[in-house]
């Protein structure tokens, strides 16, 4: 009698299951994000930092008193397949949202699917200005990151401090690269027009071998270089540039944008890192202002199991925060209403205060930059002084 | 006219990415040459080859010359791994059609890419240049690192000692006959199945080498596998498939048309390459060097 009771039970809780489970039904979020090649670099701990996000506010309870649940799917940094993985995640997985994305190809592609299937989506990572320009913006997108008129104007303030005339820049062929070098090029020119440039490269996007390009630069002698060579192509390219002597010949004014000067960037370089030069990060666990920043810190660390935590991990992090605020503010977790609760949004994050503007669903995310110095607390270089540039000045 | 210093700057800066891409390709065109399977999967054994560099860096105690240790056991461990490939998987593979090499190559590339990443993750790995070879020097006003000098002077060094083995000792007989037919060369009593297994040993060295040389100078990631063997691809077609000579042509060309490219068209270099492969395939389908199939 004892196994039909227990069948009775198993029967009845299979029932009783989804029952209670609809009423529980977790808020759904699909996160396309490159998770292998070497965009992961990046992707990875952006997505981790959505994680740990969704592993907090689940403990206090959820958002509505429901739970997030966050689907992450390999988008391989390639604009075809998080295109395909983010109409997936809606049609199959029936998300309720998109957060992720990480290059400039795969944000402007997936911000049309959001469009079609009336989803918001929030890139946390992509730079391009060409995702929110105005023939590009729709209802349901909006970024949390920098965008490349922001990234290129902060440092054409900081290179035209600079004893310099001849710059030079060094930039990926492609939508981030073109974008973000026309901004400092343009910028630069009209704070210091006594400015020359006076030579541009364009290698394709995850060029090994920078030899000749670099040869080719130093012969037009500039006095400065700005380079948004990103990532794992940071450490290639500034390997190759050292050896070549570069750094020495224009004495270090190099500005590296593409987090060039993230602890992820120094670290994996140690001794090889071009100290002296000057570079930017999202975030430093080694400079902490506020106490909030401080707590991120550490949970983090403890998160990652990393003494030295990423610094991408606020990228994902904040783009769920700002999801499950305004979740919260519309009270509602219909696409329209949480796409109205975003604009103008203000909320507290780790870093302080963000807010995503009306005009062009743009967060005023501004980065660290700062000069890297030798530090004898860490076993690899950090940025110091590090200034938060706040960009609103440079926001049109 | 561009300034003559700038000019040969340009020229060795080709000239040793050529040397460092024959590194990768002659692996690639021998096994195509004596094996004939287009082994899609010697990129990754460069990508591993560059890992276990960054391996034994870590592992091994500072001391002199220590380096040099990591990349020899780098490529030893590299070349183990391809015997213990070719005797388990790759042999069923010979005579079969080319999809089926292909797509057996394929996968190859993802099981051996996804398990380095468990291993070694998906964060850039860094190997410092040895203290040595650190400097640079200048010649008619170009500056040529001593680490580039190196890898100059290793690609003819290696060029030379495979064609020795080739065309001058016994073993290097046996590869050209088993290359021309395989059948016969059994039948004579050769031992042709340890004969491939010695070939694609000898291959994955060169690959796992590569890679571990190339590691100071370039970030270690998951990807740079796939990257690589579309250029070498590039060079063993121009050169010929299967020429070894042809190999060694074909990344000479690859490395200056890529170099001075940049110099003509600065935005379209990359095209510029690949533009000489469809001529040459056009021309000359077997390559520069290589023989027509029959």
């Amino acid at each position: 009698m004892q196994r039909r009771t227990l069948l009775v039970l198993l029967l009845a809780a299979a029932l009783a299951v989804p029952l209670a489970a609809d009423a529980q039904k977790p808020i759904k979020v699909g996160m396309p994000m490159p998770l292998s090649g070497p965009p992961a670099l990046f992707g990875e701990p952006a997505a981790k930092g959505a994680m740990m996000f969704v592993e907090e506010i689940n403990a206090r309870g959820g958002v509505l008193g429901r739970k997030l649940e966050l689907i992450t799917r390999d988008s391989k940094g390639d604009a075809n397949e998080a295109v395909r993985q983010a109409r997936e995640l809606i049609l199959k997985d029936n998300v309720d949202f998109l957060v992720g994305t990480l290059t400039s190809a795969e944000g402007p592609a997936v911000s049309v699917v959001a469009k079609e299937n009336k989803v918001v989506f929030i890139a946390p990572i992509p730079k391009t200005d060409q995702l929110t320009a105005p023939d590009k913006l729709h209802p349901y997108v909006f970024r949390i990151s920098a965008n490349t008129t922001m990234e290129g104007r902060s440092a054409a303030e900081i290179v035209a401090r600079w004893p310099v005339t001849r710059v030079a820049t060094m930039s990926f062929d492609y939508a981030y690269g073109q974008d973000v070098t026309k901004a400092f090029v343009d910028h630069l020119k009209k704070i210091k027009p006594s400015v020359q440039i006076v030579d541009q490269q364009w290698p394709k996007l995850g060029e090994q071998d920078y030899n000749p390009f670099i040869n080719a630069q130093m012969a037009k002698k500039p006095e400065a270089i700005f380079s948004s060579i990103w990532g794992g192509f940071f450490v290639t390219y500034s390997k190759q540039a050292k050896a070549l002597g570069m750094f020495d010949a224009i004495k270090y004014n190099f500005i590296g944008v593409g987090e060039a000067g993230s602890p992820e960037t120094t670290k994996s370089m140690g001794a090889d890192y071009p100290v002296g030069i000057w570079g930017n990060s999202y975030d430093a666990f080694y400079a902490s202002e506020t106490q909030a920043h401080r707590d991120y810190t550490a949970r983090l660390s403890k998160y990652l199991k990393d003494e030295y935590p990423s610094s991408w991990a606020i990228q994902g992090y904040m783009g769920m925060q700002f999801l499950a605020e305004a979740i919260k503010k519309a009270n509602s977790t219909d696409s329209d209403k949480v796409a109205k609760a975003l604009l103008g949004l203000t909320i507290d994050t780790p870093i302080g205060k963000q807010t995503i503007r009306e005009k062009d669903h743009q967060a005023n995310r501004g980065q660290l930059y700062g000069k890297t110095v030798k530090d004898p607390k860490y076993p690899f270089p950090i940025m110091k002084p590090v200034t938060y540039v706040d960009p609103t000045k440079f926001m049109d | 006219m561009p300034d003559p210093s700038f000019v040969f700057a340009q020229s060795v800066s080709g000239l040793t990415a050529a040397m460092f891409l024959f590194l990768i390709a002659s692996g690639l065109s021998l096994i195509f040459g004596v094996l004939r399977v287009l082994n899609f999967a010697h990129g990754t054994f460069y990508m591993l080859g560059a890992y276990c560099a960054y391996q034994f860096m870590v592992w091994l105690e500072p001391g002199p010359g220590k380096f040099w240790l990591a990349a020899l056991a780098a490529a030893l461990v590299v070349a183990t791994l391809g015997g213990v490939i070719e005797r388990l998987l790759f042999r069923h593979l010979y005579g079969k059609e080319e999809l089926y090499q292909l797509l057996f190559t394929y996968a190859l590339v993802l099981i051996l890419s996804d398990t380095a990443r468990m291993i070694w993750g998906t964060q850039q790995k860094s190997v410092t240049r040895p203290p040595e070879l650190t400097g640079a020097f200048t010649v008619f006003g170009a500056t040529i690192p001593h680490y580039n000098l190196l890898i100059l002077l290793l690609g003819p060094a290696i060029a030379l000692g495979v064609w020795y083995v080739l065309q001058q000792t016994r073993v290097g007989r046996f590869i050209r006959a088993a290359a021309l037919d395989r059948e016969t060369l059994g039948a004579l009593g050769v031992n042709v199945t340890a004969l491939y297994t010695w070939v694609f040993v000898m291959a994955s060295f060169l690959g796992g080498l590569g890679g571990a040389l190339i590691s100071p100078m370039r970030a270690t990631v998951p990807g740079m596998d796939t990257e690589v063997i579309v250029e070498a691809f590039v060079v063993v077609v121009i050169g010929g498939l299967g020429s070894f000579w042809g190999t060694f042509l074909g990344a000479l060309i690859y490395g200056q048309v890529l170099s001075f490219g940049i110099l003509f068209f600065p935005r379209f270099s990359i095209f510029a390459v690949f533009a000489l492969m469809a001529a040459v395939l056009i021309v000359r389908p077997w390559g520069l060097l290589g023989r027509p199939l029959k």
